[in-house]
């Protein structure tokens, strides 16, 4: 009996249709590649500047944390959760780094170091508290991270008395907007992470049982996984992806404020869902993720050129977000996928 | 019974509790009602105050703020509370200017001293709801004016710039960009463009890059406040843009070393930290008999540029 459900169980999971793997798979992120394209070409022809090597190098750094926070969250949805704390998050990694970053006479390379050590630290903290409240006592993650949301900000304003924290050493700042090739450092950075996230999840064990918690949670279960580590696992790394942001985030702008980052998780949703990823879990890549921040930044860019005005603007933002879901939902009948 | 008792408790309670509010008033009490202190501005005033209320010595001071600057509910809870504890005077930077005018309408019948401050109530709200009610504050549309004439000085006639404005909807947001276009016109320079960045440095730092991608020619930047003045400096930074004058609006302490080395040309302080302990100045004043508060008290502003930083 437990045998035969085991043999069920393995089945279920076996997600390889899911990760990466088929053309099916290949064809659908194809598909949004498709969408970004048509748009690059729309606004090359609409506008001026737009295919222009510096504005190119432009949208890259604009898309940069967005992308970062993204790649924590496809891990988080693809489980079938949601991370509302990231923006939050995001500060308060922002401001621990940033303290550390400021203690005097401390050697640059050092200062940094330790620094990320920290944002780092306080992300994967905030994200493996989300992850194990959550699973141990089987909330919704939409409530245990609205709960973070304000814990996190709470704790960033309690630690620098709501004050801005600036001043970071002259190298690190500058860091913030080298250029290798005309492309953003910071941007290549995120590109790692996606990489690593693409191998995570599409070659190895630990990925597609994450797809199988999102397609069925029982059958993981019951196939003698601890759901309760993939789970924690899931969010700890979407909260060290936030650390990264974090850093990123001081690097390019030179402060740290404990209020920044206010709606950066619908943002990195927003991102998340554009490149395909199932809200129910189980369904989704992480280079329709890298596409779906590319396709809301050259929007944000593209309508600025565009000269739209600020309200047409997020109009059309929203729209896109639905339009997303709506062709994603003929998608799966077309393809199965 | 049991509910007979229970409000025989209530009652004694509120009995006793009375009493103790009236003795205690011999000093004044002030309610000082301010907006989100999760923002440097605010929170200098809010210490601005408390070090005025230790100073003076002759009056108490209670102070609430809120959560975010739009969380105008807690405003109209604690303007509820502070009717309830008959305190002297309400000392208001009201975080909508048509939502609060009903709440202080209902203080000052009560009989308490109202002075509103930092933003001023909607002057048809106020009208409608048959109030009278003075404002203390700084114009944001002549300081906007001061740094903006100041960025047309150096571009002179012709120069082409851009508008980061604040909150769409926000009174402060509006006049700020009102006084911008004052400078724009009186100094003959050329609007390229004007969208808002929401007062947000990563915002502004995104925006402005595409806008000087747009338009490659700008030659001023006029900021509605200085986090947004921050993220238009480290945008020039990565595009290796010198030339380019940059202003900005509420001289926060992250601009200091910005102004010093000549990225910032100029910004304007209008002495919020001083901002709540002159309004309870006035308020006091008022309660201690002296002549009702009229029309707009206006409050310093100063332009500050590279010689007022040491």
């Amino acid at each position: 009996m437990q045998a035969l459900e085991k043999t069920q169980a393995s089945e279920t999971i076996d997600t390889r249709r899911l990760t990466g793997w088929s053309p099916k798979v290949l064809l659908r992120d194809a598909g949004i590649g498709l969408a970004l394209l048509l748009l690059i070409v729309f606004f090359s022809l609409g506008t001026e500047h737009f295919l222009t090597p510096n504005n190119i190098s432009n949208i890259l750094t604009q898309i940069t944390i967005n992308l970062i926070l993204a790649v924590g969250m496809t891990f988080v949805i693809l489980i079938g959760g949601i991370d509302l704390s990231v923006g939050s998050m995001l500060a308060f990694c922002a401001v621990v780094g940033g303290t550390v970053l400021t203690i005097p006479d401390l050697p640059v390379f050092q200062a940094v170091a330790l620094a990320t050590l920290a944002a780092v630290g306080t992300g994967v903290v905030c994200g493996f508290l989300n992850g194990w409240i959550s699973a141990f006592w089987g909330l919704p993650s939409f409530i245990v991270t609205l709960g973070m949301l304000n814990i996190a900000r709470g704790a960033a304003l309690q630690v620098t008395d709501a004050r801005t924290i600036y001043s970071f050493p002259p190298s690190f700042n500058a860091f913030g907007s080298q250029m290798i090739f005309g492309i953003p450092v910071v941007f290549l950075i995120a590109l790692v992470l996606v990489a690593i996230a693409w191998f995570v999840l599409s070659k190895t064990v630990f990925g597609r049982l994450l797809y199988g918690i999102g397609n069925n949670e029982e059958a993981v279960r019951l196939a003698g996984h601890s759901l309760m580590f993939y789970k924690v696992a899931a969010f700890t790394i979407a909260g060290a992806l936030v650390g990264i942001a974090a850093m990123v985030y001081m690097a390019r702008l030179n402060i740290a404020s404990p209020i920044i980052g206010i709606g950066f998780e619908l943002n990195a949703i927003a991102a998340v869902i554009i490149g395909g990823t199932s809200l129910n879990g189980g369904r989704g890549t992480v280079i329709g993720t890298l596409l779906g921040a590319c396709i809301t930044g050259v929007l944000a860019n593209g309508l600025i050129l565009f000269g739209l005005s600020d309200f047409m603007r997020q109009m059309i933002t929203g729209v896109v977000i639905i339009l997303a879901v709506i062709i994603d939902k003929y998608r799966e009948r077309l393809t199965g996928v | 019974m049991k509910l007979s008792r229970f409000a025989s408790i209530v009652a004694l309670t509120v009995a006793t509790a009375l009493p103790t509010i009236a003795v205690a008033a011999d000093k004044p009490v002030v309610g000082l009602v301010m907006k989100s202190l999760a923002n440097d501005f605010f929170k200098n005033m809010l210490e601005g105050a408390e070090a005025h209320a230790k100073k003076r010595g002759d009056y108490e001071l209670k102070a609430i703020g809120m959560q975010n600057e739009t969380d105008f509910e807690s405003q109209l809870n604690g303007v509820e509370n502070f009717i309830t504890q008959g305190v002297d005077a309400i000392v208001i930077a009201p975080a909508d200017s048509r939502a609060m005018v009903a709440p202080l309408k209902k203080a000052m019948d009560a009989g308490i001293v109202v002075v509103n401050f930092d933003v001023s109530l909607d002057e048809q709200a106020k009208k409608d709801a048959g109030v009278d009610l003075a404002f203390v504050g700084p114009d944001n549309r002549g300081g906007a004016k001061l740094v903006g004439d100041a960025l047309a000085k150096d571009l002179g006639n012709g120069g082409k710039v851009v508008i980061l404005e604040g909150n769409p909807g926000a009174d402060n947001a509006a006049q700020r960009k009102l006084g911008f276009e004052d400078a724009i016109a009186a100094g003959k320079l050329d609007l390229l463009d004007s969208r808002t960045a929401h007062w947000e440095t990563e915002e502004a730092n995104a925006v402005f890059s595409t806008m000087l991608t747009a338009h490659p020619d700008i030659q001023g930047v006029l900021a509605a406040n200085d986090s947004m003045a921050i993220g238009v400096v480290k945008a020039l930074d990565a595009a290796g843009r010198s030339d380019i004058k940059v202003v900005g609006f509420d001289n926060v302490p992250a601009v200091a070393p910005m102004l010093k080395d000549g990225k910032l040309l100029a910004t304007v302080d209008q002495f919020g930290s001083e901002m709540a302990a002159n309004a309870i100045d006035k308020a006091l004043a008022v309660v201690a008999g002296g002549p009702k508060l009229e029309g707009w008290v206006k409050t310093d502003i100063k332009l500050v540029t590279k010689d007022d930083v040491k």
